[in-house]
């Protein structure tokens, strides 16, 4: 069963359209439209990632498809048949592209679509029930391979993004405190010399003194 | 007034209407008054010193109780004011006396008596009569008939004592008086209608037309007309004419000033004295004994104060944001000194006229710039610095970077180089297009929920037709196509709810009668979009009426079927329209008639009937905010619905309460049917949240109107449209304000009907004074009385209704003392009335709300239901909207009606507003009364029965109670209806349904027409002129 669908632009992460009031049902609605959000942020920031994915979380698959810079994003039971979900997702772009494909560049308010969530109300209906003759037909129909798309975890792939930020702050983190260091090295370094010179210098200036006042005196 | 001599410490405050007057022959043939008379006439007790011969004959006027000391400021005691509202009218207009105008003053007081009887109105009005009395003194020879004149004729009259009140009339008062209580103590045994208190009907009515010529200089005793023991009365008295020749025009003026100086000298000085004022354009001042004519009027409806925005041309429109006075004061002794509301009434979503309408600016990816502290969107009031890198809050003065995207170079004046591109630097109000941040979920479609009583009562009324045609008439001009929403509920004992998916060809109704457990039967299709459905949802509206026809269900499960509703919303949220006909009487919530009772009335518990019964409305109102849903309250009932308890889902919920008392479709349809479709149509902003913000050492700390507060400075508003205004007050964080201005900022966040998220901002400055008079002069009345009646509105809530009308009435008093204290001596304005220009129309104003609705009278002036739906609409309408509904216009349209061809082009000189006075008139006249809820039409005796036919048809003979206004095939009916289309057009808020009355025909002419003719003196109520003199004494008295 659709939980959830959400429409974003890979290049930003903005949102530009969400199904109706999606996820009241659910407990951690919050939380999973969370995910949802740090997914297409991670999308933005240019992770190579497929075109076509699933991602697993707790009890919900997220399913999405990226096509023209825009991805369709839905969220199901795990049981939910992939191939109806993909299919779904499909029907959503290709309404989507027909009515709103000019605009998508150009958008530059958050859920510049919002008027789609009817079409993806509809839609949904349509898929709500995975027995009935027309998705049993789909579901038939090996017309669309889905085999090949990957399924991972969603802490793997939120993780990836996390790993890099993780990495690109230990090395600047490197770079800080080696700076750091290489100067405590260089104050050492003057220090050493002082003291190893400064008991010479001293002694030698005594000398000096003496022989000077000894001039004097005599 | 002559009362308030120094001798009489003990009553400082005594009202204007006092002692004499009832005491004196006025109230004296009728032992029986004495009673009531004693309510207003307490003073009575005090004054014997006076005048013991005058109380004497009359022992029943004198015992009266005298209840009144302790409060003086309501002259005449609501309490008194019972059942007979149209009593004191029925015999006012009697027919052979057109001119009759003049009697308003004296039929005032008669509401206050009525028990007593009928007839006796018109002479009662103590206060009238007793001027009179107080002049005497000071004009020895001034006769008995010429006393009974004026009361009439000139409300003045009573003013005059505020300057002579020193100077004793006292002692002269003894000496004149005798012989004329002697005499009627003689006549008292032989005929009831004694002189100078229009006893009967006769003498009243002879001397009611007499009165206006009088004046005009030909000052004839009434004798003549009078009746036959009048006149003999005066022989007996004194020889009336010598006196009434020399005093003809002016003896107005002469009995103003009666004890100071000789009358005509003191007249003189006094109206040079007055013209130089005016000249010179300093505070304005009254002076006291001037002809009621003159008193400010607001004639011209509400002015929005210049000052606003001469001084900061950049600060948002007034009809957005208004300050109670444009100027801050800067310390808190200042604050302490202005007792005047500090605040300000915010209508967000004014509606904007063509070519004004606020810029949207979106900011798109560079964020929108707000302070990094204080969050103050970016204005014009905002500084750049630093070459253009930084910028400086005008709020907390912080130094904020500027985003590179939004980076522009500054010129050598320091104004940014692409300021003319930037709407957001130069104009008070915009709106900006709200990013992701500003979302907890995706924007709302716009969602409309009918909640509709289908029981019986209901279903007579006819209201569920015409719900029914108006909702399908309004289904394409519902905003937000193609995402609206729409779903109905239904219920009686039982609730039906309605499948409505778009593939059924007709709904399906499922009943639940379950009202315990409330549950709801379908998952979706309960709610449905409007697009899809739209054929399911019209075969409803239009079966709808029919469905119930035969429902003879008494019952209303209101509480358990609002449950529902609140079920199947709560996923999105959305507009809930509520239309209720009968008092909830099933499941939660239900009520019960606790009633109007009047002996609740004038004891601490009076209050409670305005508030809501059961804890349940205000929980579940609380609950509705929450889930972004706004509650109007539509009620139809003819009986006790508790609109008090139904109203606080609304005022909770930022809606509205719309009332139909007696609700018949034949009737009221129209007004209902333009009403929700306004309700239905005007653009809303849904989900949304109002903040204002204010400059450091300032703060906002009280809120009022209809919303949820939902943490200490934010306005919750699940639906919010342009007919409503919230009002606050702020106080001082700091004790002294060193900065020269102090700047003010709105953010309303909301989500539009086509589905956008945005912020409306409006930004204001104002000066930060230091002077007492500059806040005055800056002073704007409209803010002022919006604050006032709110607060007064709220405290009727926890007090009673006097002890509302009297802290209103104090505040004034203390405001123009403070005033007083300021100017007069440097103006040298000594006895004189003065309050500043800008604030010239408070005392009236603050006499309107006085008598409004919510507030007025007590037990028998206004039903509760209608009192409480009154409050609800007044806690939420924008200033303009109240001003109007405070002083309504009254307009004369017979001539303009005749005249050949008026054209659209003078329009607005036929809408010349005339003073509510009855005076106003005329018999021969056709009048509009407007006071932007309902039209009164009233005709007028002598209206030639030309008009009244043409604009009636063949019933213009008829009783009008039961004649529509509409259209007949002639050009002057066209005209008017023309004209009224014209009016509602200017004012589309609310409909306004005509009622038409004749004039004389009592009650309803009383009822409808004279009660609301706010200056007149009327049941128990001061008029203006009393009013004013009310206001005046007290403010001079503690001077």
């Amino acid at each position: 069963m659709v939980k959830m669908t959400m429409i974003a632009r890979v290049t930003d992460g903005l949102p530009l359209a969400e199904g109706l009031d999606d996820g009241h049902h659910l407990i951690d609605a919050e939380m999973y439209k969370q995910q949802v959000k740090a997914l297409f942020k991670n999308l933005s920031k240019g992770h190579n990632e497929a075109s076509r994915m699933s991602i697993e979380t707790g009890p919900f698959v997220f399913h999405y498809i990226i096509e023209g810079r825009v991805c369709y994003l839905t969220m199901c039971d795990r049981a939910y048949p992939k191939k109806l979900a993909f299919q779904y997702l499909e029907d959503l772009r290709n309404e989507f592209e027909r009515v709103n494909g000019a605009q998508i560049e150009t958008a530059a308010r958050p859920y510049a679509f919002i008027k789609f969530d009817t079409f993806i109300q509809k839609t949904k209906k349509l898929y709500q029930d995975t027995r009935t003759q027309r998705n049993i037909a789909k579901l038939n129909d090996e017309l669309y391979e889905v085999h090949q798309i990957m399924t991972r975890n969603v802490q793997e792939v939120l993780g990836v993004g996390e790993k890099l930020d993780q990495v690109s702050q230990m090395s600047s983190r490197l770079t800080s405190e080696s700076r750091i260091y290489a100067d405590k090295a260089r104050d050492l370094n003057r220090q050493a010399l002082i003291r190893k010179w400064a008991p010479v210098v001293i002694v030698l200036g005594v000398v000096f003194l003496l022989f000077w006042v000894k001039a004097k005196l005599w | 007034m002559g009362t308030e001599n120094p001798g009489r410490p003990n009553f400082p405050m005594r009202p204007s209407s006092t002692p004499f007057a009832s005491a004196l022959p006025t109230m004296t043939p009728f032992s029986s008054r004495g009673p009531m008379v004693g309510s207003e006439a307490s003073n009575i007790r005090p004054i014997p010193p006076g005048a013991p011969p005058t109380m004497t004959p009359f022992s029943s006027a004198g015992s009266s109780p005298p209840t009144r000391f302790s409060d003086p400021s309501v002259p005449s005691p609501p309490i008194t004011s019972v059942p007979s509202a149209g009593g004191p009218f029925q015999q006012y207009p009697t027919p052979p006396f057109p001119s009759t105008v003049q009697t308003t003053p004296t039929r005032a007081p008669p509401v206050g008596q009525p028990p007593f009887q009928p007839p006796a109105n018109q002479i009662s009005a103590p206060p009238v009569s007793f001027r009179p009395q107080s002049q005497v003194p000071p004009v020895p020879m001034v006769s008995a008939p010429q006393t009974v004149n004026f009361p009439p004729s000139s409300l003045n009259v009573p003013q005059p004592p505020s300057e002579s009140l020193f100077s004793g009339p006292r002692p002269n008062f003894q000496p004149t008086l005798p012989p004329p209580d002697l005499s009627y103590s003689t006549t008292k045994s032989t005929f009831q209608p004694p002189f100078p208190a229009y006893p009967s009907k006769q003498p009243a009515v002879s001397q009611v037309p007499s009165p206006f010529p009088a004046q005009q200089g030909s000052f004839m005793p009434p004798p003549p007309a009078s009746s036959s023991p009048f006149s003999s009365q005066q022989g007996s008295y004194v020889p009336p004419p010598p006196i009434a020749a020399p005093l003809g025009y002016q003896s107005r003026d002469q009995m103003q000033h009666p004890g100071s100086a000789p009358p005509i000298g003191g007249i003189q000085t006094l109206t040079e004295d007055f013209s130089s004022l005016s000249l010179a354009s300093m505070p304005g001042s009254i002076e006291p004994g001037l002809d009621y004519r003159t008193l400010p009027r607001p004639l011209d409806g509400d002015v929005e104060p210049s000052s606003f925005v001469e001084m900061y041309p950049m600060n948002c429109d007034p009809r957005y944001l208004r300050l109670t006075t444009s100027a801050i004061p800067n310390s808190q002794s200042l604050v302490s000194r202005w007792h005047l509301p500090l605040g300000a009434v915010v209508c967000p979503l004014a509606e904007a006229p063509e070519g004004e309408e606020v810029p949207v600016i979106n900011f798109a990816s560079t964020g929108i710039i707000r302070c990094r502290r204080c969050r103050t969107y970016v204005n014009p009031y905002v500084t750049f610095t630093d070459a253009g890198r930084k910028w400086r809050c005008n709020i907390c003065s912080l130094l904020n970077d500027v985003p590179g995207e939004y980076f522009a170079n500054l010129d050598a004046t320091g104004r940014r180089i692409d300021l003319d591109q930037r709407p957001e630097l130069i104009k008070g109000s915009v709106e900006f297009v709200a990013p992701t941040e500003y979302m907890v979920r995706p924007p709302m479609p716009p969602l409309y929920f009918f909640l509709i009583d289908v029981s019986i009562s209901a279903v007579r009324s006819g209201m569920i037709e015409v719900v029914a045609q108006t909702v399908r008439s309004c289904l394409d001009e519902l905003p937000g196509f193609p995402r609206t929403q729409i779903g109905f509920i239904t219920f009686d004992s039982t609730i039906h709810f309605y499948n409505m998916k778009s593939s059924l060809m007709q709904p399906q109704m499922m009943v639940v009668s379950d009202l315990d457990d409330i549950f709801v039967p379908l998952p979706d299709d309960l709610l449905v979009n409007l697009s899809e459905s739209r054929n399911v949802v019209e075969t409803f509206l239009d079966s709808l009426p029919s469905m119930f026809q035969d429902n003879v269900n008494v019952e209303s499960a209101f509480g358990p079927a609002l449950k529902a509703a609140f079920m199947v919303m709560s996923q999105l949220g959305g507009k809930l329209l509520i239309f209720q006909n009968t008092l909830p009487s099933l499941g939660v919530g239900r009520l019960k008639l606790r009633g109007d009772d009047l002996r609740v009335y004038g004891t601490d518990k009076e209050h409670i009937l305005r508030l809501p019964e059961d804890p349940f409305y205000k929980q579940m109102a609380a609950d509705l905010t929450k889930y972004q849903i706004g509650v109007n309250v539509y009620a139809f009932s003819d009986k006790y619905t508790d609109i008090a308890s139904l109203g606080t889902l609304a005022k909770y919920t930022g809606g509205q309460v719309y009332y139909y008392p007696s609700f018949q479709s034949g009737i009221h349809g129209e007004k209902l049917r333009h009403e929700l479709a306004r309700d239905l149509t005007r653009e809303t902003a849904w989900e949304a949240v109002m903040r204002i913000r204010c400059g450091k050492g300032i703060r906002f700390t009280s809120y009022h109107g209809n919303f949820m507060l939902r943490s200490t400075d934010l306005l919750a508003l699940p639906a919010v449209d342009c007919d409503k205004a919230y009002a606050m007050q702020l106080s001082l964080e700091e004790t002294l304000l060193t900065t020269q201005t102090v700047y003010f900022q709105v953010a309303l966040l909301y989500t539009a009907s086509c589905g956008e998220r945005r912020i409306r901002v409006h930004t204001a400055a104002a000066a930060i004074v230091t002077d007492l008079g500059e806040m005055y002069r800056q002073a704007d009345t409209g803010a002022i009385v919006s604050l006032f009646c709110r607060l007064a509105i709220e405290k009727t809530l926890t007090n009673k209704l006097d002890d509302a009308r009297n802290s209103l009435q104090v505040r004034i008093v203390k405001a123009l003392r403070e005033y007083r204290n300021l100017y007069a001596v440097q103006h040298r304005l000594g006895a004189r009335m003065i309050y500043p220009e800008s604030l010239k129309f408070l005392c009236l104003y603050g006499l309107a709300l006085s008598k409004s609705v919510p507030l007025k009278g007590g037990y028998a002036d206004a039903q509760l239901d209608e009192r409480c739906a009154a409050g609800f609409t007044m806690m939420a309408l924008p200033v303009k909207k109240l001003l109007k509904l405070l002083y309504p216009s009254l307009i004369r349209i017979d001539e303009s009606l005749l005249k050949p061809s008026a054209q659209a082009d003078d329009f607005k000189n036929i809408m010349k507003r005339l003073p509510l006075v009855a005076e106003s008139l005329d018999s021969r006249g056709l009048y509009i009364y407007d006071d932007g809820f309902r039209f009164i039409i009233w005709f007028g005796r002598m209206l030639s029965p030309d008009i009244a036919g043409n604009l009636l048809g063949p019933d213009f003979a008829a009783e009008l109670s039961r004649v529509t206004l509409h259209q007949h095939d002639n050009e002057m009916s066209r005209r008017l209806m023309g004209m009224l289309k014209k009016l509602r057009e200017s004012d589309p808020s609310y409909y306004q349904l005509s009622y038409l009355v004749r004039q004389g025909e009592q009650p309803r002419e009383g009822l409808l027409l004279l009660v609301n003719l706010l200056e007149d003196q009327m049941g128990g109520t001061s008029g203006y002129v009393d009013w004013i003199m009310q206001i005046h004494r007290q403010v001079q008295q503690n001077a």
